[in-house]
């Protein structure tokens, strides 16, 4: 009997890989079809992006430096849209720019598009793109002394100085604020030692959930004005701006996912606490 | 005669002076290399590597250490060609610098293709067990650069405006219907990934663990809204405010995640100083080549 | 004016009293000065993933992560150097795997090298040395793919990794294989814990050479580094207590102290 007992538990510590893949697809499969939908609360970090948004001064323009890739596009677009959505919103300027991976200023582009197409804004008027710029460093550095010489041509190739939007644009000192889109590590340490810290241009921030504990220790020394935590914090800013959409749409889904896994891992350790105590008790 | 040599790395004023300075510059690299290969021995080419990284390091060191001035160069007064960045004398030299290392990198991607057409060709040669995955290889990477060369360099002018011409919209197939998707895919098994490993890992061995495991709850309730709604009845206000878990996620990543992060941020940085020290002055020399030397 | 374009007079006092300190360590320490350096577990598995490999007459697979030539990466070639020595003295094969076409050359030279140090220049086999492509998932499935192929019974993850991390660690141990695992960066090493068999985590990356060697000069780095980290540390003790003294780091931008402080940040 104990012996039966002793199996079941050493069983649930270890469950096939395949089953929980099942289990995991299955409960995304379920929340897909039928979600629970909950209210999605904005955190303070999220409420920081907006509130430095919604503080750019009228003749500043916002760089959204969308440097993300088809991979992290479930998190990183809709947290670029939420973004685009909020400056319309707010009537800010901005310019869509970026420094890696190349593709990223294409996908940015669709969804910049789709948007501002909602608004009515125009092309070159209220937003422009200044497309895929080689260089990291050395982008930023020239960027910050000179925007037009560095931007040169926009994404479509037209010359940036055409665009109305860019007329008084000449230095860092035009711009009121950066945000940085990205899943890559290391791109905003470039905005901060370069930019931010030099010449004081409030920064913000859009991560893969992964990424965002690693800066924390940005948001803690006010570096960072705020950061969007991966879906969640997309789902949040899709909330401030009251345009539930990709993001909420997954709240659901990653809600009853990461309830499946607390659950897996309270099965695991129930297993390896009564299959400890049942050897320990059974006669050597 | 400083910015005279820095004129080579810009562009050359006509198409034969570009020709020109491409024959020399093969002709130099050449003659060097054959040089190189036939009077410097492994000895002298251990001490040539050491004086290569030495000179590299000191230069790119002293131009980021040495005082700088916006107009002129300092420390010698003369006008900065480029006043949009602040220069000393060794910064007119950072640009072209940077330009023949990506010179090098894209040499190197060749030899990055040579290596895979050397694995694979030789699984396709001798028909090895999975040669057909080899196979793809060279039939994605053919597909690839022919579109992605034709669709770049030879656009259809006469297609009808609005319609991608074929060359391209096979090359958006390509990129857009297979590899983005592709690389979203790949991306998305790292849910399954992390559901299966952190249920075999996460055990509780020791009082550590079970604290590091209550905080890991919290952090993953607090990250969805479930997490939130499980605490909505308590007070958004007051110290019972404390306890929601959205406020204690945020609460353990400030207070507990930051000093972590900054603490290992700064072991990291402090080693990466010593790795970069050690390689400059070749005193790690012994762990990438033999010791002799 | 000072950031990462160029150094302000204290970050480049800072810097130099630290290059001074680890220079100064690696004098005494070639001068037969004793140094003491801690266990560190994951790097006391290397020569035991090695030998396992070898009692199981099957190859080790060695990944540098995505980097090109960085700093991570040449601390990874190192530790390269090392595990090929012993898997040559073992006659055991290893395959290499880079994602960067820069390190490439660099790598196969390194591998090269440490066979011929070993004495059996003959075992080295270009084709182990292997470039799967620059890009991050197509890289990750590439080494998933080498791993199954080789049936390796050994796998090496030292490098720059990031969301990679998972899913050539998580694979590898389905395959069944021995993982020993080395990367700076804080993010990945989360993932590398659940599943590997040992994780060299933060700095220990950097201790890596000077532990597996015990050469004088890298031992004296390491200690060097130890105190550079310490000098730190008291740099950080003395901004908390000065700006708790004035009443917060907001309200002390007159403080000369926290000013000087904070300009090694800019």
């Amino acid at each position: 009997m104990a012996g039966s007992h002793a199996t079941f538990w050493q069983r649930i510590q270890q469950i096939p890989r395949y089953y929980i893949y099942l289990l995991l697809a299955a409960v995304v499969t379920w929340q897909i079809l039928f979600p629970i939908a909950l209210p999605i609360l904005p955190s303070r970090v999220t409420q920081g992006v907006y509130d430095a948004i919604a503080a750019v001064p009228d003749d500043q323009l916002i760089i959204i430096s969308t440097d993300w890739d088809a991979s992290t596009q479930a998190e990183t677009g809709p947290q670029t849209e939420a973004i685009i959505h909020a400056c319309f919103q707010n009537g800010k300027r901005f310019a869509v720019m970026n420094l890696q991976p190349p593709m990223g200023v294409k996908l940015a582009n669709d969804i910049a598009q789709r948007v501002a197409a909602e608004y009515g804004a125009e092309y070159g008027v209220d937003w422009c793109n200044w497309g895929y710029k080689y260089g990291f460093d050395n982008v930023l550095i020239a960027l910050a002394k000179n925007i037009p010489k560095t931007i040169g041509d926009d994404f479509h190739g037209n010359p940036v100085t055409d665009l109305p939007m860019m007329e008084g644009v000449e230095n860092i000192e035009s711009v009121g604020l950066v945000i940085e889109i990205t899943g890559l590590a290391n791109v905003t340490e470039l905005w901060i030692g370069l930019i931010q810290g030099v010449y004081g241009t409030p920064l913000a921030g859009a991560y893969t959930a992964v990424m965002v504990p690693s800066y924390y220790p940005f948001l803690d020394s006010g570096q960072l004005r705020g950061v969007l935590n991966g879906a969640k914090g997309a789902a949040e800013m899709e909330v401030l701006v009251k345009r539930p959409d990709r993001a909420s749409a997954i709240m659901p889904v990653q809600s009853w996912a990461h309830m499946l896994i607390i659950a897996l891992i309270i099965i695991g350790n129930l297993g390896y606490i009564f299959g400890r105590r049942r050897t320990t008790e059974r006669p050597s | 005669m400083w910015n005279s040599l820095l004129g080579i790395f810009h562009p050359a004023a006509s198409t034969s002076a570009l020709i020109w300075r491409l024959i020399l510059a093969v002709a130099f690299s050449i003659a060097l290399l054959v040089l190189l290969h036939r009077f410097l021995g492994p000895r002298g080419r251990r001490w040539l590597i050491a004086f290569v990284t030495f000179a590299g390091g000191l230069y790119l060191g002293l131009e980021y250490f040495l005082p700088v001035r916006g107009s002129v160069l300092w420390p010698t007064g003369m006008p900065n060609p480029n006043p949009d960045r602040a220069a000393n004398i060794l910064t007119p030299g950072i640009e072209p610098i940077g330009i023949m290392l990506s010179v090098v990198g894209a040499f190197t991607v060749g030899l990055g293709i040579y290596s895979l057409c050397q694995v694979h060709g030789r699984n396709v040669a001798q028909r090895r067990p999975g040669w057909h995955n080899s196979g793809a290889f060279f039939l994605a990477m053919s597909a690839m650069l022919v579109f992605g060369l034709w669709a770049h360099y030879l656009p259809d002018q006469d297609a009808p405006g609005g319609r991608l011409p074929w060359q391209e919209s096979t090359y958006e197939l390509l990129f857009g219907g297979i590899f983005m998707p592709l690389q979203a895919a790949t991306f998305s098994l790292l849910a399954f990934y992390i559901a299966s490993a952190a249920y075999r890992a996460f055990r509780i061995h020791t009082a550590e663990a079970a604290l590091m495991m209550a905080a890991a709850f919290i952090v993953m309730l607090a990250q969805v809204p479930v997490g939130q709604w499980l605490t909505h009845g308590l007070p958004t206000t007051g110290p019972l405010a404390f306890f929601r878990l959205e406020t204690l996620g945020d609460w353990i990543m400030s207070w507990l995640n930051t000093p972590a992060q900054r603490g290992i941020v700064f072991g990291v940085a402090v080693g990466g100083l010593a790795m970069s020290l050690r390689i400059w002055l070749s005193l790690e020399r012994g762990t990438f080549f033999s010791e002799q030397g | 004016m000072g950031g990462l374009e160029h150094a302000n007079w204290f970050m480049s006092a800072l810097f130099g009293s630290m290059c001074l300190i680890i220079v100064v360590s690696v004098l005494l320490a070639q001068r037969g000065r004793e140094m003491f350096i801690r266990r560190i577990p994951g790097l006391n598995a290397i020569e035991e993933a090695v030998g396992r490999a070898t009692e199981m007459g099957r190859p080790v697979f060695f990944s540098t992560g995505l980097h090109g030539i960085t700093i991570v990466t040449l601390q990874a070639l190192a530790i390269l150097s090392y595990i090929v020595k012993l898997a040559a003295v073992h006659a055991t094969r290893i395959v290499v795997a880079t994602a960067s076409a820069t390190l490439y050359p660099v790598l196969e030279e390194s591998v090269r090298e440490a066979y011929t140090a070993a004495d059996h220049p003959e075992a080295f086999r270009s084709e182990d040395v292997r470039f799967v492509t620059e890009e991050q998932f197509a890289y990750a499935m590439g080494c998933v793919g080498i791993m199954a192929r080789e049936q390796t019974a050994t796998n090496f993850f030292f490098g720059a990794f990031f969301a990679e991390s998972l899913i050539l660690a998580e694979n590898g141990r389905a395959l069944g294989a021995l993982q020993v695992a080395g990367c700076p960066d804080p993010v990945q090493i989360p993932f590398f814990i659940a599943t590997c068999d040992y994780v060299v985590i933060g700095d220990e990356y950097y201790a890596a050479s000077a532990y597996l060697t015990r050469e004088p000069t890298l031992t004296g780095s390491l200690i060097g580094q130890d105190i550079a980290k310490a000098i730190l540390i008291a740099l950080v003790i003395v901004g908390v207590v000065v700006a708790s003294a004035v009443g917060g780091a907001d309200s002390a931008t007159n403080n000369f102290l926290l000013n000087l402080l904070a300009s090694g940040a800019q």
